[in-house]
């Protein structure tokens, strides 16, 4: 077992959450709209071979917003500001879903502080033929039903989601509901600029996507490719949006083949 | 007392199976607008607009109206175009518009010059409230609910200062910016017509109306908890200065007259099928309250107040119904009877709550234009007149005899 830590550190005048643990080199795992869900299995088997953080997105759980903060756009300045903090410089930066289209935000405002770049069921580009879930109008229950292709393949579904949360946990769900409402409202789950700031993005990218994917569409990860000079695409079958905890073994695979 | 008369304008013509099939089968947001039928729906704006006009006829004060979005269960979706109508074809009764819903706006000067086309056509009859609108606004306009306050807040703000402080200036907020504001129409009222907010007990709405000195309309909620509330908004007030009174607070209550208490209860009926939909289907929570529309400590201050009702309304959907037609007659949450009942009742009401504007809800669902029209007529003789003397009785002025 790695193992993990829970720390803290102050970025813009606000206390940033974050999980750490594992050893080698750094690998930034941005969540999706859940907000951060705690050190997961794929985070352990990650942290086998390189030195996993999971931030928290400011706004969510237990990260302070600054008041100025208010837009995906800053939530990517900060992020940027974030690595800083950490220390990090050349770094791996992975993204679920709107932690996806975060990390592609970063890479386009930023392409020098990272090394490599994943992209998984990534929010952020505009599909052309279908549309991207509104995950709002589904609500939580309905989002949940669409994130998986099949929740009995996701082993921690129960702990996660099919307990009675605490008064505590019920308080974080709905700050991370205002949070991601907050960045993420009109235009939904989108930056009409991004394909064509995405130019600037050499670095080696890897795109993961479940073929199964009700929120993102499929064609997206193929939209982030041809927008990204150097991508390649991973689907993963019989799988939803969130290959990290529906398939956590292929996903672990994949990223240590893409960065060893 | 001020007397106004208000229905939600209701189109019933589908079924509750109809909005069982829509999405989250909510029939307010997602219910197909395919079951609209614009030629009922054009008889139905002639109608309604048919009946205000009589209740100006029979001697209401002021004619209220509302605004939704995305709903049969409310035709005003463009209030201020009934509004405008009702000026021009009304003499007397104040237009009174409960109200607009400033956060969907995303020109709130286009707002301040349509009320006040309003207000000089109607030549000076307007009463202009503005509200947050429910979450459903929030959807069906695309604005985002977690700047719901701040936007009402500032819209109000840039209304006022077009209104009362000659143009050209500039606003550079932080929702709205305008490079010259300078409307060129100005409300007849001066400074402004007055401004009323109703609600249903938002903590932070009524602290905010007390300090504008703004009369609170409670829209049908309990009546202890409305003391509750009017706590709330006194406290507020004597923090800056001045004592509220009965002109500083209104409430509405659904009052249905006929013949008689047989032929009132069972017509009466139809506003279970009214203003939430037909079938009562209950409304998904967060589409009334969508992440971010309430403040937290607001959002749990309203769910505690509903937990405190006698009937123990379903609050995702705002009904008090949910108890029964039964119970909720028995509660005096709406009143039907015939005159002398409905009068007896509305003592019951208004000696508890003390309001010094009432809104009489005298119809929606499926309460049909003829009952409609007998209920209005004995209103004119048997039940306003004596609710005027009540009010005088028990010292409920309005905010047009004592200023709020």
């Amino acid at each position: 077992m790695a193992g993990h830590e829970e720390q803290y550190i102050e970025v813009g005048g606000a206390r940033i959450h974050y999980l750490k643990g594992g050893r080698g080199k750094p690998l930034v795992m941005l969540h999706g709209v859940e907000g951060n869900l705690g050190w997961r299995q794929y985070h352990e088997q990650l942290a086998e071979h390189f030195t996993v953080y999971a931030p928290t997105c400011p706004g969510f759980g237990q990260s302070e917003r600054p008041p100025w903060l208010e837009t995906f756009t800053d939530l990517a300045r900060f992020s940027l500001w974030l690595l800083d903090g950490l220390g990090l410089t050349q770094v791996t930066l992975a993204g679920h879903f709107i932690g996806g289209w975060l990390a592609a935000e970063m890479a386009a405002m930023s392409p020098s502080t990272l090394e490599r770049l994943i992209l998984i069921d990534a929010a952020g580009i505009q599909p052309r033929d279908g549309e991207i879930a509104d995950i709002f109008l589904h609500g939580q229950e309905g989002t949940r039903q669409l994130a998986y292709f099949d929740p009995q393949q996701v082993s921690e579904y129960a702990e996660l989601f099919q307990r009675k949360p605490s008064k505590e946990e019920r308080a974080i769900q709905t700050r991370n509901q205002e949070t991601a409402v907050r960045y993420c409202w009109k235009p939904y789950m989108f930056s009409p600029s991004l394909p064509g700031l995405l130019g600037r993005v050499t670095i080696p990218t890897l795109i993961i996507w479940g073929q199964e994917d009700q929120i993102v569409p499929l064609e997206c990860s193929a939209l982030y490719q041809q927008a990204l000079s150097n991508a390649r695409v991973e689907i993963i079958p019989q799988c939803g949006n969130c290959p990290p905890l529906e398939k956590p073994t292929e996903f672990v695979q994949l990223v240590r083949n893409f960065l060893t | 007392m001020f007397l106004m008369r208000f229905t939600e304008r209701a189109y019933v013509d589908y079924s509750e199976e109809d909005v069982r099939q829509s999405f989250r089968s909510a029939v307010r947001l997602t219910f197909p607008n395919s079951h609209f039928n614009p030629t009922l729906g054009a008889d139905l704006y002639n109608t309604y607009l048919d009946e205000y006009e009589y209740a100006e006829a029979v001697g209401f004060d002021g004619l209220m109206l509302n605004e939704h979005h995305n709903t049969p269960t409310c035709m005003g979706a463009a209030m201020n175009l009934e509004a405008a109508i009702l000026a021009r074809t009304t003499k007397r009764a104040k237009i009174v518009l409960l109200g607009n819903p400033l956060p969907i706006f995303d020109n709130p000067l286009r707002l301040a010059e349509e009320l006040a086309e309003i207000d000089m056509i109607s030549r000076g009859r307007l009463v202009s409230g503005f509200v947050r609108g429910t979450g459903i606004e929030s959807w069906a306009t695309n604005t985002n609910p977690v700047y719901n306050r701040e936007r009402f807040e500032e819209a109000h703000d840039l209304i006022i200062k077009t209104w009362t402080t000659p143009g050209p200036w500039r606003w550079e907020g932080k929702h709205y910016q305008f490079r010259v504001v300078n409307p060129f129409e100005r409300p007849l009222q001066q400074p402004h017509p007055p401004i009323w907010i109703p609600g249903i007990g938002s903590p932070e709405t009524l602290i905010w109306c007390a300090h504008h000195h703004y009369p609170y309309i409670y829209l049908e909620t309990d009546p202890q908890v409305t003391l509750d509330l009017t706590a709330i908004y006194t406290e507020a007030a004597k923090q800056v200065g001045y004592e509220p009174g009965p002109q500083n607070f209104g409430y509405l209550v659904r009052v249905h007259v006929q013949d008689t208490d047989e032929k009132a209860y069972d017509v009466g009926k139809g506003f279970l099928i009214g203003n939430a939909g037909v079938g009562r289907v209950p409304l998904p929570g967060d589409f009334m309250a969508p992440p971010g529309y309430n403040s937290r400590e607001g959002a749990k201050h309203i769910v505690d107040q509903y937990r405190r009702y006698s009937l123990r309304p379903d609050p995702l959907y705002g009904g008090v119904d949910s108890a029964g037609w039964e119970k909720v007659v028995e509660s005096n949450r709406v009143i039907v009877g015939n005159p002398d009942t409905v009068v007896r009742k509305l003592r019951e009401v208004l000696s508890v709550v003390r309001p010094g504007i009432l809104g009489v809800w005298t119809n929606d669902g499926t309460i049909g234009h003829e009952d409609t029209m007998r209920c209005l007529a004995l209103m004119e003789h048997d039940v306003l007149p004596a609710v005027r003397e009540m009010g005088k009785e028990l010292g409920l002025p309005g905010p047009f005899e004592h200023t709020p």
